[in-house]
């Protein structure tokens, strides 16, 4: 096991010089640059200035070496939107956020996605059952930012529960804690994983339900919680580990409709406004994150799996 | 191993309690809710860190010791609120640091050497008074004595020497330099880098006089010190040019200072009680929050924000407002900068080398009815020329309307004599637009339609991002053979507006009569009059060899909330006019927030 982890470390740093390499080419590849002026000309002396300045005079394939020499010593650059700060500076601080409304997007979304699944498989052609998979096809059909908008409009602005958005300018319970802006961005960002989820634990639910061996179980006496919980629910959401890995990179590196429309001072934008700005070092670092972050969950869903079914082995072991 | 054979089950029971966990966690960079400023309730804002609200007497008397109106709400609810692009690319609070990407609520650190009236004419501001040499070229700006720093130093002629050497700096490569470009004495040269900064012809020969030599008369001069925005020479020296985006090292002298400035979140302003200048404001604060703009419209509905701007607004918002009676009283409307879209050519390549086919396109375009059903007359009037209406030297009686007037039948005889008969063996075209928002997308698909029906030719409209379009209009030669943009003025001088058409400028077009017109016309000095008439004919050959197809001039505006008053917003100007208007620093330092 230690020998695969291991050899997907090395290849996810192969990966990673791979995501460098095409990213830079491509952006470099994309027509206009950081510095082209906005209404006139800027003199020929003062834009080759600015070029040498931030070092974009120099042929690519030193840029190019400078840049991962320095990302090699963690020093991911200056981003040109936010000059006063660094690459990791700026991402460190706006992840934060992001990633704790990534997190909670997750828990809310995995445990109710779950639960309504299971519901919806014991309860299956009964009208709950309907209720879920009409909510499930909505959740999936709506963008976030659609969904985004109607709640605000119902519940912040003609009801005026919560605020429109913001971070850490609403009214919080217990003092300080689980402010109520942070409400409609979890459910917004949260529906279309949530319905996924619901759709996936039904159907693998139902299948569980029809085995030899929960038949048995039943057959053997034992109580319908006793099936659903050690028998059912157990076997069912094996699956699901495919399933989730993946929704977790997307979360916690935010969506700019969320965060644009609630608010919400995190990373999401610089997906966006780094490309429309060509602010080079942001894009490399956003993209080599991003990278890292998929490579680690891919990695992590595959240890999962032998630690849910043991007839899961990895690497060397499956050849056993 | 077996343990985890369980771990599907307890999985759900984990995330649930995380879930719960996780929500007791406060926010990372949440403020506790008792010391958060209120943005959510636009009169309520009170941020305790302001002198202000220790200083004032009374609630009825400003940190200055004014006295508010008697309809006004209490000082401590002067607080203004407005939003802020939450997506756009914002670094500074400087114009002088970039003029393209500062944050909002920027300029009000500073007080420029003069200022405008509703009318736009230059008044005095930071200078008391200024003079021009009988040579026509040295000007003396005579700073007001008194002004000082909120760090209590004095605004000396020094500190605007040490701004105008920063912006010319070639190691800082400022976006606007284009501005001051042959105009003030060895600009060039030292933006090029062939001569130090100190030579530049910008200096201070006392505390209060301010000396600026220009290369040739130039007497737009004064109206151009509009954009002397001021930078501190020790901050500049000692913090470095973003001194001003944090609060420990922010200085003003302006009529108000930085409190917080937190990028996507918030940036928060009190008024700045050493203040000594012209506009000594009503209002307590200001506070721009960050938001998606899309969302500016029901945040202001929602009391949260105090104005929106005419281009955050959509069609449909508009549509709202003319028909709500509160709303509609409260959208003024302004000329703003005087903006003009229109559509621009390579006349150096076919087709449009051809001036019968550019006279062709010219005719083809019906304007009014554009503007009547796509664009909305509370937005636009039809343009026939470069000059809005209203701006010096334009053509407010209708003379130029000919050149370019919607006549489809003269418009395809044009395209007939250019060999293109019912447009056969024309070719397919790409119009360009710089990355526009959806109403403008619209006005040009229908600027397309409209030619393409008249002509029977064929138009793609194509969305560019912004930095495609800037980057392949500015390439010489340009690789936009039709694009639609628009323009709007810097200073009140004809020479602004039309002298981006000049050979050496942006667009790619050529007329040498246009180009001596305006080349003379710029530094003439002593015949207003003759000067006038230059203009008006250089822009009579601008329409007539259609260097652009002038397509709408832009009525901006904003919508305020009812209770946001002041005589700079709601008296109109000699043309009738109320909304605010550009230039017009003074604004700042009128408007309250009236109770309600």
């Amino acid at each position: 096991m230690t020998r695969y982890i291991l050899g997907r470390l090395l290849s996810l740093l192969f990966v990673l010089l791979m995501v460098s390499m095409i990213t830079f080419s491509l952006m470099h590849a994309v027509p206009g640059g950081p510095f082209d002026e906005e209404k006139q000309p800027l003199p020929p002396t003062a834009k080759a200035n600015i070029m040498r300045k931030y070092g974009l005079d120099q042929p690519y394939w030193v840029q190019y070496t400078k840049y991962m020499w320095n990302v090699v010593h963690l020093d991911f650059g200056i981003p040109y939107q936010q000059p006063t700060t660094t690459v990791t500076a700026l991402i460190s601080s706006n992840w934060q956020i992001t990633a704790q409304v990534g997190l909670m997007t997750i828990l809310f979304a995995f445990s109710t996605g779950i639960t309504l699944g299971i519901v919806a498989a014991y309860n299956q052609n009964s009208w709950i059952d309907n209720v879920v998979t009409f909510t499930a096809m909505l959740g999936i059909t709506l963008p976030n930012f659609v969904v985004g908008s109607l709640l605000i409009f119902i519940f912040a602005v003609r009801l005026d529960w919560v605020p429109m958005g913001g971070w850490g300018d609403g009214s919080c319970l217990a003092g300080r804690y689980f402010c109520s802006d942070w409400v409609l961005p979890v459910i917004a960002y949260a529906l279309t994983p949530m319905t996924v989820i619901a759709r996936y634990t039904r159907a693998s639910v139902l299948d569980v339900i029809r085995s030899d061996f929960v038949r048995t179980a039943r057959a053997k006496g034992l109580s319908e919680r006793i099936v659903m919980t050690r028998h059912v629910l157990r076997n069912a959401l094996i699956p699901m580990v495919t399933v989730l890995g993946p929704i977790i990179p997307d979360l916690i590196t935010g969506s700019i409709f969320i965060e644009s429309i609630f608010r919400i001072p995190g990373l999401g934008k610089y997906f966006v406004t780094s490309t429309f700005n060509r602010d080079y070092p942001m894009i490399m670092a956003i993209a080599l994150l991003i990278a890292l972050l998929w490579g680690l969950v891919y990695l992590l869903t595959d240890i999962m799996y032998t630690l849910v079914d043991p007839r899961v082995r990895l690497g060397s072991e499956g050849g056993r | 191993m077996n343990k985890f054979r369980n771990a599907p089950v307890s999985l759900l029971s984990v995330l649930i309690v995380l879930s719960l966990l996780l929500a007791a966690c406060p926010a990372p960079g949440a403020a506790p809710a008792a010391q958060a400023p209120a943005a959510t309730e636009a009169t309520t804002v009170v941020t305790d860190t302001t002198p202000a609200a220790a200083a004032s007497g009374d609630a009825m008397t400003t940190v200055f010791g004014t006295k508010l109106p008697d309809d006004a709400a209490p000082y401590d609810e002067q607080i203004y609120t407005t939003a802020c692009s939450n997506t756009a690319n914002m670094t500074t609070m400087d114009f002088a640091v970039s003029v393209y990407t500062r944050y909002c609520l920027s300029d009000l650190f500073q007080d420029t050497l003069i200022d405008l009236d509703k009318d736009f004419n230059v008044k005095p501001a930071s200078a008391e008074k200024w003079e021009v040499a009988a040579d026509g070229l040295t000007w003396t700006f005579h700073i007001k004595p008194g002004l000082v720093w909120s760090d209590g130093t004095p605004v000396t002629a020094h500190d605007w020497v040490a701004t105008y050497q920063y912006e010319a700096d070639p190691k800082h490569a400022w976006d606007f330099t284009w501005f001051y470009a042959g105009v003030i004495k060895n600009w060039d040269e030292v933006v090029a880098g062939e001569v130090p900064s100190t030579t530049l012809g910008i200096t201070a020969p006392d505390d209060l006089s301010l000396q600026i030599v220009t290369t040739k008369p130039f007497p737009p001069l004064p109206g151009m010190m509009k954009f002397s925005f001021l930078m501190q020479k020790a901050a500049l020296e000692k913090y470095g040019p973003f001194y001003n985006n944090d609060p420990k090292t922010s200085v003003s002298a302006g009529p108000f200072k930085l409190v917080s400035l937190e990028p996507g979140k918030k940036i928060v302003l009190t008024a700045n009680e050493t203040y000594k200048g012209f506009r000594q404001p009503r209002l307590k604060g200001y506070v721009g929050i960050f938001m998606d703009l899309s969302q500016a419209f029901e945040s202001f509905k929602k009391g949260e924000i105090n104005d929106i701007g005419y281009e955050t607004l959509t069609p449909a918002d508009f549509e709202l407002i003319q028909k709500d009676p509160v709303l509609s009283k409260n959208y003024l409307r302004g000329f703003g900068d005087f903006r003009t879209d229109y559509l621009l050519f390579d006349t150096f390549n076919p087709p449009f080398n051809d001036l019968n086919v550019r006279k062709a396109f010219a005719h083809a375009v019906d304007r009014e009815a554009i503007v009547k059903n796509v664009y909305g007359e509370i937005k636009a009037m039809p343009a026939y020329a470069m000059l809005m209406p209203g701006f010096p030297s334009s053509d407010t009686k209708g003379d130029l309307k000919q050149y370019q007037n919607y006549d489809c039948a003269a418009a395809q005889k044009y395209l007939a004599d250019a060999g293109f008969a019912e447009g056969k063996g024309f070719p397919s075209l790409e119009l360009w637009l710089r990355n526009e928002q959806p109403a403008l997308q619209a006005v040009f698909q229908a600027v397309a339609a409209s030619i393409a029906d008249c002509l029977k030719v064929q138009i793609e409209v194509s969305n560019k991002d912004q930095k495609v379009y800037m980057d392949s209009l500015n390439a010489k030669p340009t690789k936009i053979t039709i694009g639609a943009i628009s323009y709007g003025m810097d200073y009140l001088d004809p020479t602004n507006m039309l002298g981006i058409w000049v050979s050496t400028g942006r667009h790619s077009w050529k007329n040498e009569e246009f180009d001596k017109l305006i080349a003379e016309a710029t530094p003439l000095v002593g015949d207003a009059a003759k000067r006038d008439q230059m203009f008006r004919d250089a822009e009579k050959i601008l329409v007539d060899d259609v260097g652009g197809v002038f397509i709408d001039h832009r009525w901006q505006g904003t919508l305020y909330q009812p209770y946001v008053q002041g005589d700079s917003i709601r008296v109109p100007d000699s043309n009738g006019i109320s909304g605010p208007h550009w230039g017009n620093d003074w604004v700042n330092g009128n408007i309250y927030i009236a109770k309600h």
